[in-house]
């Protein structure tokens, strides 16, 4: 399947014109993430499934009355954290896979699994920081085809700004 | 926690009628992400997608309603 770099305004005008390639092109951006969110919070890919077909069903339904200045990937991910709850609460109030539940959905409710929540983007911002040495360790900070030194690039550009 | 309790604090969040407590945690478990992710293979991932898609399409019908206009290279080569 072809890919293309359109931004997600343009796709959701198009999905407002009955554009059923626009709708593609949205359901192969977030489909597999928002059912692997799914599957990973229930533990049941045939749970994950429905939730990501219901998702963008309604999302195809919906496609005439979406609000100006839609944020679909906030719409969809809210989407999906309402329907994992929902899900839970289904499967408790009919006591259907209460053994998956209990084994792998409520353990992650623990304060200690909870505080998880907060780490990702603390990691993230660490493995970001790069350090001066590292920096010059790195080959493509290195990468310098023309030969020039960075000290002459830089007086130059600062006699361009100069004149400027 | 026990099912029970669980079940309670959903029902409650979905009601609208949750604590705040109990709104955090809910809302902190779902952003919590699994480390332990089952990583599948890019074929893998295209067949869940084109199943899902599937599925919503016979749902929706919507390539009856809206059939896709053929590019203009296939007509060409219809012509020959």
């Amino acid at each position: 399947m072809s890919r293309n770099f359109t931004p997600d305004e343009t796709l959701i005008d198009q999905l407002f014109l009955n554009d059923t390639s626009a709708f593609e092109e949205i359901h192969h951006r977030y489909c597999y993430s928002l059912y692997a969110y799914c599957a990973g919070k229930l533990s049941s890919a045939a749970d994950a499934r429905q939730i990501v077909r219901d998702i963008f069903i309604l999302l195809w339904e919906k496609r005439h009355t979406l609000p100006v200045g839609f944020s679909l990937s906030l719409y969809l991910y809210t989407e999906v954290r309402k329907c994992v709850v929902r899900c839970i609460n289904e499967k408790l109030e009919t006591s259907e896979d209460l053994a998956t539940l209990e084994k792998k959905v409520i353990p992650g409710f623990a304060v200690m699994n909870l505080q998880k929540a907060r780490q990702p983007v603390k990691r993230i911002a660490c493995e970001n920081i790069v350090t001066k040495k590292e920096k010059y360790q790195d080959p493509w900070w290195n990468y310098n085809p023309s030969g020039i030194n960075i000290k002459v690039i830089k007086n130059t550009l600062q006699k361009a700004f100069n004149l400027l | 926690m026990t099912t029970e309790v669980l079940h309670k604090k959903t029902h409650r969040y979905l009601s609208g009628a949750a604590m705040p407590a109990e709104t955090k945690q809910i809302q902190n478990w779902l952003s919590c992400i699994d480390d332990k992710e089952v990583k599948l293979s890019g074929k893998e991932k295209e067949r869940i997608e084109n199943e899902i898609l599937a599925e919503v399409q016979a749902y929706t019908a919507y390539p009856l309603f809206y059939p896709k206009a053929e590019p203009w290279w296939k007509k060409i080569t219809a012509v020959f």
